[in-house]
């Protein structure tokens, strides 16, 4: 099978690509040169203004679109063009497959719109016929994971933490190594294609519980202190301050702490069966690399 | 706003003297499915009606040995433990037990939120039992606490209720 992995070089695709290699034909994606070689030939294309996708489209059987524009201003409106892009790409390309990592909690009419824009993303990949199969995930437990640096960042810097009351919101993070697999997982196989899986991990935690495992895991105890008025826009300014993220890629989180991330189904469970990572070995392994 | 079937609302005081009330709504089509994912996502969804239907001015916050609804990120009107998740022969609930907070005349009672199957028909429930209001009009109160249930708190939890059908119902939650 020739897969195309869109978002290649980002944290999901490092770690998807491996486990692709050695069973398929990869072709890897990204907005700048990578030396070919592992079974892997890289490819440059940009999914925003089209240009190169077609070809890195060739031939594909399965296309996994794991791109998203946080950062940008205008996010929303990027991540929409870019999946429509690839969308019509794919189908003109024959493509039998589009793989999708997209979030939980975005079903929700007043969920953040970094939330509503991993939806969005999801529709239009499946706007022009091809079947889409879509993870939705909460936060990805792995080194570089924007979230996971964002909660890592407050804990080794703060002592106490001043935070909004969303704090108190479940999510349900998963390891990176295990949303790879189940990334992996889906691709070619049919009981999977035109799904829409919910991808959680073993545990349901509040934020504020993860600050304090990933704190213990580190040796501190940082107090933190619950305020009912907190915004979005004040706790992103305050995270680019003490963290490394910055406040564009910070404030579509924070935003998206309020919405509970959780999984509503285990299908994916019963589909993929395997031991899911318990967080704290999940963060562990990602502080390792720190 | 979702069209909701088989809206029923019941209220009664037992004889212990705690309250009971039940809220329920049919629906064609499995709300959750049959599974621990599905049981903890009734109880997700139930709190996150509760923040809609108050804009936010009660929150339910969460530990690892329980929760607290919370009035403005402040007074903790009600207290629970840990969700008690169950599915299996046609049912998946979240009951979660009472255990105090301004609302609360003393610990005891449980709230139960559940999906029950027959055949084609699924019912959506909320169900409060053995539970003590403060609010509730009781021997040596001063009879306004009585009034602040009857049209404050037992309302208000039916709209609760009904706001998080509609989000069960439409697959939104």
């Amino acid at each position: 099978m020739r897969v195309t992995v869109f978002g290649a070089s980002g944290v999901i695709g490092q770690a998807l690509l491996p486990l692709l290699a050695g069973e398929h034909e990869v072709v890897a994606v990204s907005r700048g040169p990578h030396d070919t070689g592992d079974g892997i030939r890289w490819v440059e294309a940009d999914v925003a203004s089209g240009e190169g996708v077609a070809d890195a489209l060739e031939q594909a059987d399965v296309a996994y679109y794991l791109v998203h524009s946080l950062g940008a201003r205008d996010f929303e409106r990027q991540d929409r063009e870019a999946a429509r892009n690839v969308s019509r790409e794919a189908a003109l390309a024959g493509v039998e497959q589009i793989v999708y990592l997209g979030g939980l909690g975005g079903g929700d009419e007043h969920a953040s719109p970094h939330l509503r824009s991993r939806r969005e993303t999801g529709e239009r990949l499946a706007s022009d016929g091809v079947p889409v199969t879509i993870l939705r995930a909460a936060m990805v437990v792995g080194k570089g994971s924007a979230a996971f640096e964002t909660i890592l960042g407050l804990v080794k810097r703060l002592p106490v933490m001043i935070t909004p009351s969303w704090v108190s919101t479940p999510t349900q993070p998963i390891a990176l190594e295990d949303i790879a697999r189940y990334l992996a997982g889906v691709g070619g196989n049919d009981a999977a294609i035109g799904e829409v899986f919910d991808a959680g991990g073993p545990e349901v935690m509040t934020y504020r519980q993860m600050i304090e495992r990933i704190a213990a895991l580190l040796g501190k105890r940082p107090r933190i202190v619950e305020v009912p008025v907190l915004t979005p826009a004040l706790s992103a300014l305050w995270l680019e301050l003490v963290t490394p993220v910055s406040a564009s890629v910070a404030r579509p989180l924070v935003e998206g702490l309020r919405n509970p991330t959780v999984a509503r189904e285990e299908r994916l469970q019963r589909l993929l069966p395997f031991r899911l990572t318990p967080f704290d070995d999940a963060a562990r392994r990602a502080l390792g690399g720190c | 706003m979702t069209a909701l079937q088989g809206w029923e609302a019941s209220e009664r005081v037992l004889e212990s003297g705690g309250f009971e009330s039940r809220q329920r709504v049919l629906l064609s089509r499995l709300a959750v499915e049959m599974s621990e994912a599905g049981a903890r996502w009734l109880g997700v969804a139930y709190w996150q009606a509760v923040g809609d239907f108050t804009r936010g001015g009660v929150r339910a916050t969460w530990r690892a040995d329980g929760g607290r609804l919370r009035l403005l990120g402040g007074a903790t009107l009600l207290g629970f433990g840990p969700p008690e998740l169950r599915y299996g022969d046609g049912i998946v609930s979240c009951r979660y037990s009472i255990e105090g907070g301004l609302l609360a005349l003393r610990a005891g009672g449980s709230v139960t939120l559940a999906q029950r199957s027959e055949g084609e028909e699924h019912e959506l429930s909320v169900t409060v039992e053995e539970y003590l209001p403060s609010l509730a009009a009781r021997v040596g109160a001063p009879w306004w606490t009585g009034a602040l249930y009857a049209k404050g708190q037992s309302p208000f939890h039916a709209a609760v209720s009904r706001r998080y059908f509609e989000l069960l119902a439409r697959g939104s939650a």
